[in-house]
């Protein structure tokens, strides 16, 4: 068994409120450069919808990710002989327009405007090319459910669900989807990249573009299931979340996480065991990854995992922050959060918690079906987006978030804790009561727990101004 | 007459040629920032296909024509029963497809970076003087293969290998029509910029991806990354 620790982030999709506050920071900091103005390293888009860019998760159109063929795992884009033949001209690279053009607008003209009869009004003007465009597609282009009764149509997490039916007004549905790279356990992006530019740190998993080793052969943007890789139209160079590593190392957390006004993200460490994730990542059918995933993520309460990590060099304060992990608590003490898409193969490391939903109709007395089905978002499209279909884990998850609310309410409403839901979703009163802390109540130190990583004084000063992206470079 | 053969066809190649070594390594060591592809495809991918892959196709084919024609002598052929006329022969009728290939994919690809708003805001005079030296290069090597009517094999081939093997005899252009002159003293020019324009891609083909495994791993501290961050200057030109 080789221990290795991960940071990995929770996303509370419970709360998130699609404020786009996470995403600003993260714009403003990382890719406010040119070529990058398109970029979001993290965005917010709601669900239903086709995303960004345009339907990322269908990957019968953008061929990214694993597929398993004959048993064995593979880059659904295909293998190196495929990419080697296809190297001037990549087919499945998405262009811009599956982004969005991005454009900007000449304020100043409202300033030295002469006098006229009408105020002044300023165009659209595209940063790629500086002339006038029309807009047609941008950033966050179906938020709030924007033009979804077309678009939203081709969201494939409609799977095995009459579309048409929850499009329709009185049925509608919609939650927000923050997103950001997943910093995979096994990352299709790296395992594309022909130059070997693309890497995964050893001590914490963030996975990273040598800026110059990449040479600009485009493989990583279509690898990556999640089209979390950006390709640099002006420097030729690809580029993503970098998980805010030099925060991360400073033990800050990520700037989408600090700033997130509904306290929806949880930030640290998981253990796993490297030996498995091949055959994790080939479990045999799309449905078992997910279990599988959850498998290998060990338990640092465990003392024969600490004692092994500590035996492979892991440093202490790195076993101190597994044993307080908020995320590993959501994720697989109590499973309340769930991977995204675990059928891409690539083991994402950015989990969710499945939203909760207002009920849709009063069931009659004695007819009381399952709560979670009168739910307006429909279980099978959160089974879809976040366990490949198996509705089970979301049920459970659902039903324990929806049990902890009615012991809650039970304890503060009515003065008398009421357990008897608890039970049946394998609660007890003390787990119960730290659910309730972890999502409602925790501080800061609680929901981000993150070591620090000691720098290599000696040559620090040799680094300045070398992290990050070079804005200088065309 | 003596001093200008001397100048354009031994100074000027060995000028371009150590060029051509030392401006690699000296932007390998100063600028592996911008080494790269520099693709465009991102922004236009439609019509880049034809112009790309007939470009690229035709070009590593006429390399190797070349470097199979010019640089393995006559003599080593006739030993395999190949004469100089099937030589030739073989040798225009390959160099007229690839070279029209070649050819047309740089015109494609010259016209897409000219006309097409998107690629050309995105691209540099770089990008664009790189294009049109190959354009010339080619072009006028696919007018010597259809109207050249000149045997290279024992002028233009042994003044090439001369100059490889460090005896350079430029007497031995004297006889050759003017356009074969031009086609090469331009291909020398081309070579020499090479190390500054986007075609050093070329020694980035990803061989080792091949071999490598799927999912690399690196540490943070020590190793690759630091080494060779201090290898070369602070982007941008800064101090540290």
């Amino acid at each position: 068994m080789k221990i290795k620790a991960q940071t990995a982030m929770v996303l509370n999709l419970d709360k998130c409120i699609g404020c786009h506050t996470c995403s600003i920071p993260c714009k403003n900091v990382w890719t406010t450069r040119k070529g990058a103005e398109y970029m979001w390293f993290n965005n917010v888009e709601c669900k239903p919808g086709i995303g960004y860019p345009k339907k990322w998760e269908n990957q019968d159109v953008h061929r990214g990710g694993w597929q398993l063929k004959n048993g064995r795992l593979e880059l659904k884009a295909g293998g190196r002989l495929h990419k080697g033949i296809n190297i001037f001209h990549n087919p499945d690279l998405p262009t811009i327009d599956e982004y969005y053009e991005p454009w900007n607008y000449d304020y100043e003209s409202l300033i030295t405007s002469p006098e006229r009869k009408h105020q002044p009004s300023i165009r659209p003007r595209s940063q790629l090319t500086g002339k006038h465009m029309d807009l047609s597609w941008g950033p966050n282009w179906e938020d709030d459910l924007a033009g979804a009764s077309e678009t939203a149509v081709g969201d494939i997490n409609f799977r095995d669900l009459d579309h048409a039916l929850y499009l329709q007004f009185r049925n509608v549905f919609m939650f927000y989807l923050p997103r950001l790279c997943e910093h995979c356990l096994n990352p299709a992006c790296v395992a594309s990249c022909p130059s070997g530019a693309m890497y995964k740190r050893e001590e914490d998993g963030i996975v990273l573009v040598d800026q110059e080793r990449c040479r600009g052969w485009r493989y990583c943007v279509s690898g990556c299931p999640y089209k979390k890789v950006y390709f640099n139209w002006k420097t030729g160079r690809a580029e993503k979340c970098i998980f805010c590593y030099p925060r991360v190392e400073a033990g800050m957390t990520t700037l989408c996480a600090h700033t997130c006004v509904g306290r929806i993200r949880y930030v640290g460490l998981f253990l796993y065991d490297a030996d498995r994730i091949a055959e994790v990542a080939s479990a045999k059918e799309d449905t078992d990854v997910y279990p599988a995933h959850l498998d290998i993520l060990l338990d640092p309460e465990d003392p024969e995992v600490t004692d092994r990590a500590a035996a492979q060099g892991m440093a202490p304060n790195v076993i101190d922050a597994a044993l307080r992990s908020p995320v590993y608590k959501l994720a697989k003490a109590w499973k309340l959060a769930l991977p995204l898409h675990p059928e891409f193969r690539t083991l994402p490391m950015v989990w969710y918690i499945p939203p909760l939903s207002p009920i849709r109709d009063y069931a009659e007395p004695g007819q009381e079906s399952d709560l979670i089905d009168r739910l307006r978002i429909p279980v099978r499209f959160l089974a879809n987006l976040l366990t490949a279909g198996d509705e089970a884990p979301v049920r459970l998850a659902l039903h324990r978030l929806s049990a902890v609310r009615h012991y809650m309410r039970s304890v503060r409403v009515e003065g008398q804790a009421d357990e008897a839901l608890l039970q049946a979703v394998g609660l007890d009163r003390d787990t119960t009561e730290a659910v309730y802390r972890l999502l409602a109540l925790a501080r800061f130190d609680e929901r981000y727990v993150l070591p620090t990583t000691r720098p290599d004084a000696s040559q620090l000063h040799q680094f300045q101004g070398r992290c990050g992206f070079n804005p200088d470079a065309a | 007459m003596d001093l200008v053969y001397e100048l354009i066809f031994t100074v000027f190649p060995y000028l371009c040629l150590t060029v051509f070594v030392l401006g690699h390594a000296y932007r390998y060591v100063t600028d592996r920032y911008k080494w790269n592809a520099r693709s465009s495809e991102f922004l236009e991918k439609k019509s880049l296909f034809w112009g790309a892959i007939l470009f690229h196709i035709g070009i590593i084919l006429t390399f190797v024509g070349h470097a199979g024609g010019l640089l393995i002598p006559q003599t080593y052929y006739d030993l395999f029963g190949i004469t100089g006329d099937m030589h030739l022969s073989i040798a225009h009728w390959t160099g007229e497809v690839v070279g029209i290939a070649a050819l047309l994919g740089c015109l494609l690809l010259l016209g897409r970076r000219l006309f097409n708003l998107r690629v050309r805001a995105a691209g540099t005079f770089n990008d664009l003087f790189t294009l049109g030296a190959l354009a010339i290069v080619i072009g006028t090597g696919v007018y010597n293969v259809f109207f050249g009517r000149y045997n290279v094999l024992y002028s233009v081939a042994p003044w090439i290998r001369g100059i490889v093997t460090f005896s350079p005899d430029p007497d031995l252009m004297r006889p050759v029509p003017l356009s074969f002159k031009i086609h090469v003293t331009a291909a020398w020019a081309l070579l020499g910029f090479s190390p500054f324009s986007r075609l050093v891609h070329i020694w980035s083909v990803p061989v080792f991806y091949f071999f490598r495994r799927h999912i690399l791993f690196r540490r943070r501290a020590t190793g690759g990354t630091g080494a060779e961050a201090l290898s070369s200057p602070a982007p941008g030109g800064k101090e540290g």
